[in-house]
């Protein structure tokens, strides 16, 4: 401990900051422990094998061969890739215009309007998925309105459709906030600026306003494809037990099987793949800013 | 005599990692005095309070309070007080809350923490603002409370770091004499810090000079300004014209080419020095009955006086041209070696004294291998030149038989001497290329070696004067074939002054001060 | 033109708020059936309620659920504050790395989070249930407290602590009667966040239990296989706690407001006498 302390102050000197630094020291430790150790844990099992013995460990790519030799597993992931894809436009498409709106009411009610948007997200998400079992099962309050319209005896549960629904039902608050954010944090005399160029509605929407919430729509992408491409228990309880996403995957290779080392294999080739999307998307958002700032 | 130090910093040295704050700092302080430490930011003089107050551990040194080492106390342990930068008020307490911290710490009784308290808001003169959010009063009553605050536990000695910064200029003054009169009142030792020289000759009864980690002087605010012990304080305190000068003798100097008569002595002889004469000091008279003439150069109206700045030396100059030619370089035939040089002028009494080494050094001459970008070495110069006016051709050759052919001009240069400002100027025509040019590292210094361009004494040829070029080609833009005026100049002497009297700029005028308005200080290391 | 433009943000707007709000509601007016339907509405009953309240197993999730949260709410808070203030005071090395950390769990897709601590559970031999719970909980909750204290510590002043050590409060002392009450809010939603992400947890929880320990979440899970309304009913109370915190955070600001507010109208009102 205190080789940690001595290592953590600022400068020798400072005996006030040699005092608070300190405080610092147990959490140091803690998290190096509880946070940084597991995640060395799930690289190092994705590339060992366990021997017999204990503490026999064997280096392997064993396991991501398995992955990508068998069509199986290259399906679901491809199945995850494409649903959190179609999440995440969707949370685009939807959250935009609900955000535009906020952004641009009166003070009072955008407060009103940004806790409305909130507090669904503070229940718990596996409750909230629970709730859509009901509304989509047969008879229920939605194959009633189908009903109505002409569509007599549709089950959406069950479906990748209703996955679909859970997931955007969970995950498109964030991108309402995220949009949301970056609109009201913008700077009106921008668009009078526009409109005094000359520009009409559509033309100041899409040079200025667009460009300017772009930033708030890629962390918005982020916090929406991430989770969708990840989650497990929305395609088991509204896809029922057929449909499988990666998040499945790994759940079943932890939780019934038991095969670890495959399971942290599985949760490396996911989170790299998360990890590239988001560099991609990144860079895309910044060539577009660059483009505009060009123009 | 009793002695009345309070507190003695000895062989103080701090560093953070490697880097030097303060070099051995010896410093005493007296009990009721008001010191103030003064310097540009950076000077390690925050860094000073900060180990006086407990915050910083000094590297090395005691620092000795009441006849005790105190450098390795906690600051809750010393029987000082601080006034922060910000004046760092807790934000989540009342007026009252916030002087009476201290004594609440202490366990006081509660009548006498009132007590206190309210003796301190009457000095302070903010009686009934006690139940006030300390964040909703004005900089200058934060102030205030901030020095209540740490007065009300009776200090032998406050500390105040830049306390007045964050006010504007209207308050700063008021709450200077404020805090003098705080000071007074309670009779206790204000150390001070500040890098605003005027803050700290109006409040200090003792000012300490610091720069880079080293004091520089100590003295009471008369002879910090009157007597400031080198250039950089005359410079930091005050408003100066410092003059580089020779002790001729005692109670004689000479600068700008006279010797004026001053009251200092115990240089040695012929010791350059320093010479301050502070713009009050300094009085315009008619041409005839100044010690100094000049030419009026601008008049400022500041207020009460105008500050007025008279040239007594003009500057010396020479325009020269500076051909750009077209690029100069020679390939051998196998395309392994590249030779380049230019054409040069060079005075006729220059003549004799030139070799090998001077006129490759003079033309430029370069040989490289185009591949590797390696120098090659020229060992091959064949030149007759007559100490005669004309034009003499040169040859450079490699070794491998690479050459290139040049020209040398001798000229009789006439050199521009100023004998007002006993100075001679001298530089000649010069040829460039373009590449050349844009590929210079330092223009100005690269233009003064290619002009060969110099400036003496014309008293002593071997004092050689600062010159500055001047030209206003673009680099971008220039052009082969066009040539360029560059002129190489002298400053010459200027004198700030101020007087009551308006002078009209361009008027010839006479400076007249005395010796006791001269001030000479050694020079610097 | 833009009038109409108004009316269709309008209608986006009830629309999504209907998309968000429906299910919820729905939850709790089925926890009401009289059957045992999930589609149609049979009579008004407390039957699924009663039978909440008689299983045991329900009960105990309850109680798990509720231990964890507080406990981990409590020592995350605790320890949260405390990385914060030295972290602020620390070296811009360590403090930057220990960040970087502090941010896996908040970064990560939560079931990888989930998997790393429980292999590191099963290498370390501890035993999963309700202690490696706890400690998943903590390990998960400080991060959120750092994030919220953090920005409060950084808007102080420097000087706060120096000027409290300065007239003569020792370490302790500046940190709990100066730094501690100015960062109180900060601290306060730190603790909050804590407590509603314990209380919600599903995937850390379900990873790293054993030994049948569950909180609501994971019986919520296991359960909705079949249909079932006792999980209407545990699902409207766990709405009810965490809907009912939400509305006291939010209100407490603007009652505070009103209470300064009427403070200085009486105050003014006494100096205009």
């Amino acid at each position: 401990m205190h080789a940690v302390a001595q290592l953590i102050h600022r400068n020798k000197g400072d005996t006030l900051l040699k005092r608070f630094s300190q405080l610092a020291v147990p959490y140091i430790v803690w998290s190096v422990i509880m946070l940084l150790l597991p995640m060395v844990l799930v690289v190092f099992y994705a590339f060992t094998d366990t021997g017999n013995a204990i503490l026999t460990f064997q280096f392997t790519l064993r396991h991501f061969v398995r992955f990508f030799t068998d069509p199986d597993f290259l399906l679901v992931l491809w199945r995850s890739l494409k649903i959190a894809f179609k999440t995440t436009v969707i949370c685009v498409i939807l959250g935009y215009p609900v955000a535009y709106f906020i952004a641009n009411s009166s003070d009072r009610m955008r407060n009103m309007l940004v806790l409305a948007i909130t507090l669904p997200t503070w229940i718990n998400m596996l409750v909230r998925t629970y709730a859509w079992i009901g509304l989509l099962s047969k008879g229920g309050l939605f194959s009633t309105l189908l009903g109505y319209i002409g569509f007599k005896d549709v089950e959406i549960l069950y479906t990748e459709t209703a996955v679909l629904l859970g997931m955007v039902y969970n995950f498109l608050p964030f991108m309402i906030l995220q949009i949301n954010t970056s609109l009201s944090k913008m700077d009106h005399s921008l668009l009078e600026a526009a409109a005094d160029l000359g520009a009409n509605g559509v033309h100041s929407f899409l040079k200025v306003t667009l460009p300017l919430s772009l930033p708030g729509v890629i962390s918005g992408i982020s916090l929406v494809f991430l989770p969708a491409v990840s989650s497990f228990f929305i395609p088991k309880l509204l896809g029922g037990g057929q449909y499988f996403l990666i998040g499945n995957v790994i759940e079943n290779q932890f939780i019934t099987v038991g095969e670890w080392n495959f399971g942290s294999a599985i949760s490396v080739i996911m989170a790299v793949i998360m990890m590239l999307s988001m560099y991609l998307v990144r860079t895309l958002e910044l060539r577009n800013s660059g483009g505009v700032r060009e123009a | 005599m009793e002695d009345k130090t309070l507190i003695r910093f000895r062989d103080i040295v701090m560093s953070f990692e490697d880097q030097l704050v303060l070099k051995k700092i010896n410093l005493d302080i007296q009990e009721n005095e008001f010191v103030t430490l003064l310097g540009p930011s950076g000077c390690g003089k925050t860094t000073l309070l900060r180990i006086l107050g407990g915050f910083l551990e000094p590297t090395e040194g005691q620092v000795i309070f009441g006849g005790e080492d105190i450098a390795k106390l906690p600051p809750y342990k010393r029987e000082l007080n601080t006034v922060f930068q910000k004046y760092a008020l807790f934000p989540h307490m009342t007026v009252y809350d916030n002087i009476a911290f201290g004594l609440k710490i202490k366990k006081m009784s509660k009548d006498v923490i009132e007590q206190k308290v309210m003796k301190m808001m009457k000095l302070i003169g903010l009686e009934g603002y006690e139940s006030k959010n300390v964040t909703l009063l004005s900089g200058g009553q934060q102030q205030r409370v901030a020095i209540a605050r740490a007065l009300v536990n009776e200090p032998k000695v406050l500390l105040l770091d830049e306390p007045l910064g964050a006010l504007d200029l209207k308050l700063r003054k008021e709450m200077q004499y404020e805090l003098k009169r705080i000071q007074q009142e309670v009779g206790i030792t204000f150390i001070y810090v500040t890098h605003d020289q005027e803050e700290a000759l109006t409040m200090s009864d003792k000012i300490v000079v610091m720069r880079a980690g080293e004091i520089q002087q100590i003295g009471t605010p008369q002879q910090i300004y009157n007597e400031p012990v080198n250039r950089y304080v005359a410079d930091f305190v005050g408003e100066s014209n410092i003059i580089p000068g020779r002790m001729v003798d005692d109670y004689l100097v000479h600068f700008d080419d006279h010797d004026f008569k001053c009251v200092d002595f115990g240089f040695p002889r012929n010791a350059p020095v320093d010479v301050v004469l502070r713009p009050e000091d300094i009085d315009i008279v008619p041409v005839d009955e100044g010690q100094l003439n000049g030419t009026v150069d601008s008049v400022l109206f500041k207020g009460q006086q105008y500050e007025v700045i008279v040239e007594t030396v003009p500057g010396t100059s020479v325009t020269v041209r500076m051909r750009v030619v077209k690029n100069n370089e020679v390939t051998s035939a196998d395309g392994k070696e590249k030779i380049s040089a230019n054409d040069f002028f060079v005075d006729i009494e220059d003549v004799p004294s030139l070799d090998d080494k001077e006129v490759i050094a003079r033309a430029d001459a370069q040989a490289w291998d185009p591949s590797t970008d390696e120098y090659l070495s020229i060992n091959n110069i064949q030149y007759e030149v007559k100490a005669e006016e004309g034009e003499y051709p040169v040859v450079f050759s490699t070794a491998n038989g690479t050459m290139i052919q040049k020209t040398i001009y001798v000229v009789n240069q006439p050199v521009v001497k100023n004998p007002k400002a006993n100075e001679a100027v001298m530089a000649f025509n010069f040829f460039k290329t373009v590449d050349e040019l844009q590929e210079a590292q330092a223009l100005d210094t690269d233009l003064k070696t290619w002009a060969s361009a110099q400036a003496w004494k014309l008293s002593n040829e071997d004092e050689s004067v600062d010159i500055y070029v001047d030209y206003d080609f673009d680099l971008e833009n220039i052009r082969e074939g066009a040539s360029y005026p560059v002129t190489f100049a002298t400053t010459g002497r200027e004198f700030k002054l101020r007087t009551t009297d308006y002078v009209e700029e361009g008027a010839e005028v006479g400076l007249r001060f005395g010796p006791q308005d001269i001030h000479v200080m050694h020079k610097m290391s | 033109m833009k009038k109409n433009k108004r009316i269709f943000g309008k209608i986006v707007m009830i629309l999504s708020l209907v998309f968000f709000y429906l299910p919820i509601v729905c939850v709790v007016i089925f926890s009401f059936n009289g059957s045992k339907s999930l589609t149609v509405m049979k009579g008004f009953s407390l039957q699924w309620y009663e039978r909440l309240f008689r299983d045991s197993q329900m009960m105990e999730s309850v109680y798990t659920t509720v231990l964890v949260a507080v406990i981990a709410t409590v020592v995350s808070t605790f320890t949260g504050t405390l990385a914060a203030v030295g972290l602020s005071k620390s070296r811009r090395v360590v403090k930057d790395l220990v960040l970087q950390i502090n941010d896996f769990p908040i970064m990560n897709p939560e079931i990888v989070t989930a998997i790393g601590l429980m292999l590191f559970f099963i290498t370390m031999r501890i035993e999963r249930g309700l202690m490696t719970m706890i400690l998943a909980h903590i390990a998960f909750c400080i991060p959120y407290v750092i994030l919220s204290v953090m920005p409060k510590i950084r808007s102080l002043d420097p000087n706060l602590a120096d000027a409290a050590m300065d007239l003569g409060a020792t370490p302790w002392q500046a940190l709990t009667k100066v730094i501690v009450p100015q960062i109180m809010p900060g601290v306060f939603s730190g603790a909050l966040i804590a407590f509603t992400m314990s209380f919600d947890d599903f995937i850390i929880s379900y990873f790293v239990t054993g030994r049948g320990v569950k909180n609501l979440s994971i019986m919520v899970y296991t359960m909705s296989k079949r249909v079932n309304p006792t999980i209407n009913a545990i699902s409207s109370l766990i709405i009810g706690v965490i809907t009912l915190i939400l509305i006291i955070i939010n209100l407490i600001p603007f009652i505070r407001e009103r209470m300064t507010a009427r403070k200085k109208a009486a105050e003014t009102g006494t100096a205009e006498e």
